[in-house]
């Protein structure tokens, strides 16, 4: 058996054990249904308010704030999951107990591991496509210029950006033992400094300097441009590279420390505590 | 019984490296006082044998059984279990020896054991078929039949532990290694639980078994030989109809 199907059999029965899962988590689901509710009301407000003004620095993304704030959103959303998702799992298995039993099995770790943000990945893609689905029907959100090109080419590396940064912050949870440190940064210096909720372009530009060492920058300018102003890969070229780059880099390095980390839970034996 | 060995151990040890307190890491130091919880452990298990390992609390037990499944690497010594090196074994190495832990924190609470059952066969590579039909043979032949689709949170803990036996059996390895199966149980329980593994699980397949016990009756019921270990010394082995003399009672 090829290790693909393998992964993929491991990854039907993580599915089907999470929807089973569900059933005990009702009001967990109501609770994020509205949460849902809030932020697209939140959204409204933001855009209306926000958007009635005319700001020359929304000029590069076609004037259209409700677009720039709602990829914005779910590009965050996308990195929280990335970074956030596997540590906490991790961390949650040793809690619960199940991560030795699971490493226990012959699956090698990759597989162990890999399932549950590759859930929450696809759960996230699923959420954001609803988002823009709403945007565009509700809001009136345009995406009529959209570059698919480059949102096909850019996907793919911005998850590898992403799930770096992600095996990094794992990696770095499993050795230190306390919440992840790496979320902690990343998150609160990329809310800010990456343009989430405004433009770049308003930050001095030392804020800049920093604010392009973070992927979530390069990952909001190709969607943004892609999605907002239909530009193509040659014009996003800049961009892209950054993003190949990140992405070439901390996919192995986070690979590298994970691998440490889980070695070092064997030695130290914290597979099954936290 | 086979003469080639299922289980060899030769000068395991085990130094853990708490770390540092406040304190400690103030001086300068980034790990408290390392603790020895295995020292220079050696022993053969032949294939077919059912060796209970008991002791003290904190006498190297669950390190043992630990290091011998994969899950935690010696600090110097080697062992091979079913002719596999266990700091180097991979997905072959996990689908021959089995570790099956009592502790009932390894299953998902909100699932029933059913979907418990699907999911690890899963990791262990059975396609989704076979997963239901060896997950339902072997809940029925641990006695969960009935309970098999009520959530696990709602399981005894008698339960659990034929859950967990159930689980150690999903690829039909070739040792058990099982970490104390009857903790918890009541006096009748664990007497059916330890029936059931001598003769159903272990003895009717031709496995070989290391148990971990601090129960001598348990020992007496299940066991060839015993080992002994103290302070993670292996003190003395013997047949099980000396474990008193061995343990001072």
């Amino acid at each position: 058996m090829s290790p693909l199907a393998y992964f993929a059999r491991v990854m039907w029965a993580f599915i089907r054990r999470e929807m089973a899962a569900v059933g005990g988590y009702r009001a967990a689901f109501f609770i994020r249904v509205l949460g849902v509710v809030v932020a697209v009301g939140s959204m409204v407000f933001l855009a209306r308010f926000v958007g009635a003004a005319v700001n020359p620095h929304l000029a590069t993304y076609g004037g259209n704030y409700l677009g720039f704030m709602v990829l914005g959103l779910l590009a965050a959303e996308f990195q929280q999951v990335g970074v956030s998702g596997l540590a906490s799992r991790i961390r949650t298995s040793q809690m619960m107990g199940t991560l030795e039993a699971e490493i226990a099995t012959p699956a090698p770790p990759w597989m162990v591991l890999g399932a549950p943000p590759m859930y929450e990945f696809g759960v996230a893609a699923l959420r954001s496509a609803a988002y823009l689905v709403g945007a565009t029907l509700v809001l009136g959100l345009d995406l009529g210029h959209a570059n698919w090109l480059s949102v096909v080419l850019a996907v793919p590396l911005v998850i590898a950006a992403f799930s770096g940064l992600g095996l990094l912050a794992a990696g770095t949870t499993m050795l230190v033992r306390r919440l992840n440190p790496v979320a902690m940064v990343i998150g609160s210096l990329s809310f800010f400094l990456s343009g989430v909720l405004y433009p770049v372009s308003v930050l001095p530009g030392w804020l800049r300097a920093v604010g392009a060492l973070l992927p979530l920058t390069h990952a909001l300018a190709v969607l943004r441009g892609a999605l907002l102003v239909g530009s193509g890969p040659v014009a996003l070229a800049h961009s892209f590279m950054a993003l190949l780059v990140f992405a070439g880099v901390l996919a192995p390095v986070g690979f590298g420390v994970f691998a440490f980390a889980l070695r070092r839970a064997r030695i130290d034996g914290s597979l099954s505590h936290y | 019984m086979s003469a080639a060995p299922a289980v060899v151990a030769e000068g395991l040890s085990k130094v853990f490296h708490p770390p540092a307190g406040l304190g400690e890491m103030l001086r300068g130091r980034f790990f408290g006082t390392p603790l020895e919880a295995l020292s220079h452990v050696s022993f053969q298990v032949a294939a077919g044998e059912i060796v209970c390992v008991m002791g003290p609390n904190g006498a190297g037990k669950s390190t043992l059984v630990r290091i011998l499944g994969g899950l935690l690497l010696p600090s110097s010594g080697t062992a091979r279990v079913a002719g596999t090196d266990v700091a180097t074994g991979g997905s072959a190495f996990r689908r021959r020896v089995a570790f099956v832990v009592g502790d009932e924190r390894s299953f998902h609470f909100r699932v029933s054991g059913r979907t418990n059952l699907h999911y690890f066969a899963a990791l262990h590579g059975l396609p989704a078929d076979e997963a239901r039909r060896r997950a339902a043979a072997l809940l029925d032949r641990v006695g969960l039949g009935e309970a098999a689709d009520r959530r696990y949170r709602e399981y005894s803990r008698g339960m659990r532990q034929r859950l967990a036996l159930a689980r150690g059996l999903l690829a039909d390895p070739e040792v058990l290694l099982l970490d104390e199966p009857t903790l918890g149980l009541d006096p009748r329980g664990a007497r059916d639980m330890r029936a059931f593994l001598r003769d159903e699980v272990i003895r009717k397949s031709h496995r070989t078994a290391i148990v971990c016990s601090n129960d001598p009756s348990e020992a007496r019921a299940l066991a060839d030989r015993v080992l002994f270990l103290e302070g993670g010394k292996l003190h003395a082995t013997a047949p099980p109809d000396r474990i008193e003399q061995e343990l001072g009672l």
